[in-house]
């Protein structure tokens, strides 16, 4: 067993913290473009060069640790299940990826039905849908392609938790083409969920960095805070769950190809142990912090923020934790 | 021990559950439910109307025109009030300020002061944290120098909670360098329409500005604005902030908070049921309730105690621990 990056992951890891650490903003999706870190997440056969759950989890652990707000993971999963359906995406092409539905708690096909190769109802939450030029839609069983600008579709935009443009998606006998069954799609949808424990893990472990350095600096009763041996040990706390997050990514990259229901079990157990941590490092290092833990100026804020949203993408930790327990796939 | 109401107490319930109905706007009701902002005229305007009644400072004496409420009486307002989702009493001028002044003001100023803020002439903000003053709060810097009839008063308060409507502050401030730290403090009345106070907001990572920074440039306050005597502040912080946590279980807000909760459970669906009828979600959900069953009570014993003269000590910090991580549960 070897826990090491490969030449070319560690190659891949060093320049995107490069560019991380000289851009940011409007900035950055070129710098990442021009870079070929879109490539890095998609197989030979999808177009891109890699594809792997190494080089998945480290590209979005790295800008979850940035703090890097993108809407790569729906063209990501976009990308790939178009090629995989043998309908290859446009050069260039941003795809928005369509999965919650309103008041369904993540159960798929209950908020939207298909009639025919026509679509109708809602999907919510939906990132980067304003600027994208294809949608990929999920329903009960299936995964269908919706053009941006197909007739009956309504986009209704706003901002997300997490600093990203979000839509509630209106689908009125909307015109859609049928990618195949759910299933046959598994593995794609499985690295969109990787991407996304990745990003809170990279999130979750620069909040504990940030909540250390302030307890070391910061001053009370003539002493830094973290000689307060109640404090270190929540501090100590804190950081056994960035290992063991660490460890949840580690498996569910690890095993990201392998048969559908041992990876299913590693993204199940990957989804409860980041929702968890995520949940517990966003109230403990406000806590630890004080009040400056609330402030949008200091970085924290917006860690934060990130953190309660990460839970919530393609299912939040109830929802896997209650299929591990049935023993059922991840997608279906 | 008797855990029921009395007749008296059940015919007060019911006087504030009339009056609740007849004069809460159910459009303000539904902004407080939703936790929407309220505007400074919506929390003078349902203050008004509870002085009305002479409701305004249930926990006030009536000699001082208050409505002299048993502890059960105002857990019953409380509750009452918080599941019609009126407006939060504004605790600066009556819960904080109103106690201090009472047991610690001269009769010049409880003739003056009290008065003015049962009639909303004043909104009074708190002058406690400092920068690097917070749980520490004993090493705050904020210096008033005596000048002839008045205090030269120079430095910062911090989160400073809807300073931005306040024409008063009660502030803690350094009259004594040398010895301990806890022996050179005063308690001040300062107005924050005098030359040389700035105030600022501070954006929270949910976007509002709720609490500000307030600054003091050789501000000159009357030297009659003080409390009791000089550097004996400390004692009257304390018991300032006793009083302040006697009611910051928030137990009546959590109920609503819980029947918000219920009333949602209801709405959403999960594997073709209402998530109420899910047996995790239903079991998690009692759990809740559960521990607010327990928590009401602890804060009825408390306030109870506190009536019978029995100062309301560690008890109330405990009120704030088990709120904060209740409400953590909650938040899920």
């Amino acid at each position: 067993m070897d826990f090491q990056l490969s030449d070319d992951h560690r190659m891949l890891q060093d320049s995107l913290r490069g560019i991380l650490t000289r851009h940011s903003g409007e900035a950055l999706m070129p710098a990442l473009a021009e870079a070929g870190v879109p490539q890095a997440l998609l197989t030979e056969a999808e177009g891109g060069f890699d594809g792997s759950g190494a080089a998945v989890a480290l590209i979005f652990e790295a800008l979850g640790r940035a703090g890097a707000s993108l809407p790569l993971i729906g063209t990501m999963i976009g990308v790939a299940a178009l090629a995989q359906a043998g309908q290859p995406a446009d050069d260039g092409a941003t795809i928005a990826f369509a999965d919650a539905e309103p008041g369904t708690r993540y159960d798929r096909g209950v908020a939207i039905t298909v009639d025919g190769d026509r679509v109708t109802g809602r999907k919510t939450m939906v990132a980067g849908a304003e600027g994208a030029t294809a949608i990929v839609v999920t329903t009960a069983d299936a995964l269908w392609l919706v053009a941006a600008d197909a007739a009956g579709l309504t986009v209704r935009p706003y901002p997300l938790m997490d600093d990203q443009r979000g839509a509630d998606l209106i689908f009125d006998g909307t015109p859609a083409t049928r990618l195949g069954r759910l299933t046959d799609f598994d593995a794609v949808l499985a690295r969109g969920v990787l991407a996304h424990a990745a990003y809170a893990l990279g999130t979750l472990s620069a909040a504990v960095d940030l909540t250390m350095d302030y307890l070391r600096t910061r001053k009370q009763f003539g002493q830094p805070l973290i000689a307060f041996q109640a404090l270190a040990h929540r501090a100590a706390d804190l950081s056994v769950e960035v290992e063991q997050a660490r460890s949840a990514v580690t498996n569910f990259a690890g095993h990201l190809d392998a048969d559908a229901p041992l990876r299913d079990r590693h993204l199940q157990a990957c989804k409860v142990t980041l929702g968890r941590a995520a949940r517990l490092v966003a109230e403990e290092s406000v806590q630890l912090h004080g009040g400056i833990g609330m402030t949008e100026e200091y970085a924290l804020g917006g860690m934060i923020r990130r953190l309660l949203a990460a839970d919530t993408a393609m299912g939040d930790a109830d929802y896997h934790l209650e299929r591990f327990a049935r023993g059922e796939p991840a997608f279906a | 021990m008797d855990m029921s109401f009395t007749a008296e107490e059940t015919a007060f319930r019911d006087d504030i559950r009339a009056f609740l109905k007849a004069e809460l706007d159910p459009a303000l009701a539904r902004k407080v439910r939703l936790h929407h902002d309220l505007t400074k005229a919506e929390m003078e305007g349902w203050h008004a109307k509870l002085q009305s009644k002479d409701w305004l400072a249930g926990n006030w004496p009536t000699e001082f025109g208050g409505a002299g409420w048993t502890a059960i009486q105002r857990h019953i307002f409380e509750e009452e009030s918080a599941r019609a989702h009126a407006p939060r009493i504004v605790p600066f001028g009556i819960a904080m300020l109103g106690p201090v002044l009472q047991k610690f003001g001269s009769k010049e100023q409880q003739d003056y002061w009290l008065p003015r803020i049962l009639n909303g002439d004043d909104w009074w903000c708190q002058g406690y944290s400092e920068p690097g003053a917070g749980s520490d709060l004993a090493s705050l810097r904020c210096e008033a120098v005596r000048d002839g009839d008045d205090y030269v008063v120079n430095g910062q308060k911090t989160w400073t909670t809807l300073g931005q409507h306040a024409n008063m502050i009660f502030c803690l401030v350094r009259t004594n360098a040398t010895g301990k730290k806890q022996e050179g403090i005063s308690f001040l009345l300062i107005d924050m329409t005098t030359p040389g106070v700035s105030v600022r907001p501070i954006v929270l990572l949910d976007g509002t500005a709720e609490v500000n920074e307030v600054w003091f440039d050789n501000v000159r306050v009357p030297a009659a604005n003080l409390v009791g005597t000089e550097n004996d502040g400390w004692t009257y912080a304390k018991y300032l902030l006793t009083h302040e946590r006697t009611n910051i279980a928030g137990v009546g807000f959590a109920t609503a908070a819980l029947d918000n909760l219920k009333r949602v459970a209801k709405a959403q669906r999960h594997r073709g049921q209402p998530l109420s009828d899910d047996p995790l979600f239903a079991t998690e959900m009692a759990s809740v309730e559960i521990e607010l069953m327990a928590m009401s009570t602890t804060n009825l014993r408390m306030l109870s105690a506190a009536a019978q003269g029995q100062a309301p000590g560690i008890e109330s910090s405990m009120l704030k621990i088990k709120a904060r991580r209740s409400a953590s549960v909650w938040m899920r």
